[in-house]
């Protein structure tokens, strides 16, 4: 009995550690920024930077609006709501001056989008991060 | 000319994804999109017409638009949208070109970035006037109409013509300009609000329209501050009067600050009109129209929001209550102004879909559209309610 709640104790934990879990900026390994200020990183993720200062193109990758990942990037790496980004997006959507960024629907498919995509920048949890994309910090 | 530019773009972006292989797509790497919304709401006013006969409840509120847009490259970009707009006797859905442009950055570095865009562009104009016709960006069912009228929405709604676009970071401070030259699609609803619709109006722009926008951003939009204008002239002609000019200087100034779930919206309108020749019978009605509103918004839940709003307008800012107007013009007072308090609530379950629900009480008559009311007949203290249901993908 005491272990049963000992392990619950623990996955309590331990769910309460994931979702508290960083959220990290990651990119495509060909792209040789080090590091990105906040302002460039909003302004890559409202759509309106669109490339790297080598003239690459920047391709953009972000989950659903109701994950769990995309809020805690939106506020902690960006410090803006969801709907806030959103309604950025479609400002320049329906304005012709900018296009959405690419949707994909869990972090197996973010990691690969963005391993496979020269340019691409995103995001993942930490446990996701491996050696096929680039982590990158914000100054 | 525009209308061609359009459909090629469509035709030729068609063509190419009919061309290609479900593999082959994804060179597109999402440099092609396709995008558009669907938005119906319904009125119900007590007394009054607004956007359709409202009074008996009115359905007549309707907004479709699809676009099209291709990245060539970082730096160049095409797109265009075909915007249908049903709003009461306004405007009847017939589809028209809401933008057709190409869009060139000159140069960009980590802060800076100057572009041009040529084309059917869609005027910045106060925070809202770029995507005044899409249920998704607007701050309500309706625009204010203090500041964007429906009445006379094609005064600043796109120009033909070029825009420069100029922005710089320096930290957390964004400064953007906007400058705009090109000719407005002048419309009947412009006509008939700037002359009295029995004078049969026809009017023409004298030149091009003139304007743009200094916008600054402090945190990635905490705070934002922008200084808007426009100025044109209408060369007008009408069954009863000598020919005459209609020169419209079109200012608004806009604040904002948000802050977590809160946000705190104020622009203010300033617009004087000088009418010129119609053998001098028209500059009783010289004047200088005034608006502003202020908007307190409250993200209740990630998917919640609530919002009030207080607006007011004025035909002469030096005449509030509309009484000198009324005495010099003919038609009563209250059509000479409005001041309304709205309450609203947004509901969105889903990214595509949102539902709003608003109440307004209203004092006044003055952004009711003369194609809609005569102006003798309008009463002054009235209500409206509204509905409104939008998807965009």
């Amino acid at each position: 009995m005491k272990t049963a709640y000992f392990a619950f104790a623990l996955g309590f934990l331990l769910c309460f550690c994931e979702a508290a879990h960083s959220v990290d900026l990651v990119i495509n390994l060909d792209v040789s920024q080090q590091r990105l200020s906040r302002h460039t990183v909003r302004s890559i993720f409202s759509m309106r930077t669109t490339q790297w200062p080598d003239g690459k193109p920047i391709h953009v990758f972000v989950m659903g609006d109701k994950s769990d990942l995309h809020k805690e990037f939106s506020k902690q790496l960006l410090g803006l709501f969801p709907h806030q980004l959103r309604r950025a997006w479609n400002r320049q959507i329906y304005s012709g001056m900018g296009q959405a960024p690419i949707r994909v629907d869990s972090e197996n498919e973010m990691r690969e989008q963005i391993a496979n995509t020269p340019g691409a920048i995103g995001y993942l949890s930490e446990a996701f991060t491996n050696e096929h994309v680039r982590r990158i910090s914000i100054e | 000319m525009n209308k061609w530019l359009t459909l090629s773009l469509l035709g030729h972006a068609w063509l190419s994804v009919e061309a290609v292989t479900a593999a082959e797509l994804d060179m597109f790497e999402g440099m092609f999109q396709v995008h558009g919304f669907l938005t119906q709401a319904y009125i119900k006013t007590t007394d009054n017409h607004f956007f359709g006969d409202s009074e008996d409840g009115s359905l007549d509120f309707r907004e479709l638009g699809i676009n099209a847009s291709y990245r060539f490259s970082p730096r160049v970009m095409a797109s265009a949208q075909l915007l249908s707009r049903r709003a009461g006797e306004m405007y009847d859905g017939s589809p028209d070109l809401d933008f057709a442009q190409l869009e060139y950055t000159a140069h960009t570095d980590e802060d800076d970035r100057i572009g041009l865009i040529i084309g059917r562009s869609k005027n910045s104009f106060g925070f809202y006037n770029d995507t005044r016709d899409v249920a998704a960006t607007r701050p309500g069912i309706f625009m204010p109409q203090a500041i964007y009228w429906d009445r006379v929405r094609n005064m600043v709604l796109s120009s033909d013509g070029g825009q420069l676009h100029a922005e710089r970071q320096h930290d957390s401070h964004l400064f953007e300009l906007r400058l705009i030259g090109g000719k407005t699609p002048i419309d009947e609803n412009v006509e008939n609000s700037y002359l009295n619709p029995a004078f049969n109006p026809k009017m023409e722009q004298d030149g091009i329209t003139l304007g743009g926008r200094l916008l600054y951003e402090w945190d990635g939009g905490r705070f934002r501050l922008a200084l808007s204008g426009a100025f044109l002239t209408l060369d007008a002609e009408t069954s009863l009067l000598p020919d005459g000019e209609i020169d419209i200087d079109y200012r608004v100034l806009s604040a904002q600050y948000n802050n977590g779930p809160w946000s705190l919206t104020l622009e203010y309108m300033d617009q004087p009109i000088d009418y010129k020749g119609f053998s001098g019978q028209l500059d009783v009605a010289d004047t200088t129209v005034d608006g502003y509103y202020l908007q307190g918004n409250y993200r209740l839940h990630e998917d919640w929001e609530l919002f009030t709003r207080y607006e007011e307008s004025h035909y002469d800012k030096n005449d509030k209550n509309g009484s000198e107007s009324s005495a010099k013009l003919g038609p009563p007072a209250h059509t000479f102004f409005s001041e309304l308090w709205t309450l609203g609530v947004l509901w969105e379950p889903t990214e595509q879909l949102m539902f709003r629900a608003e109440f307004s009480n209203i004092d006044g008559t003055i952004f009711l559209s003369n194609l809609e009311n005569n102006p003798g007949d309008t009463r002054r203290d009235w209500n409206l309610f509204s509905l409104l249901v939008s998807y965009s993908f």
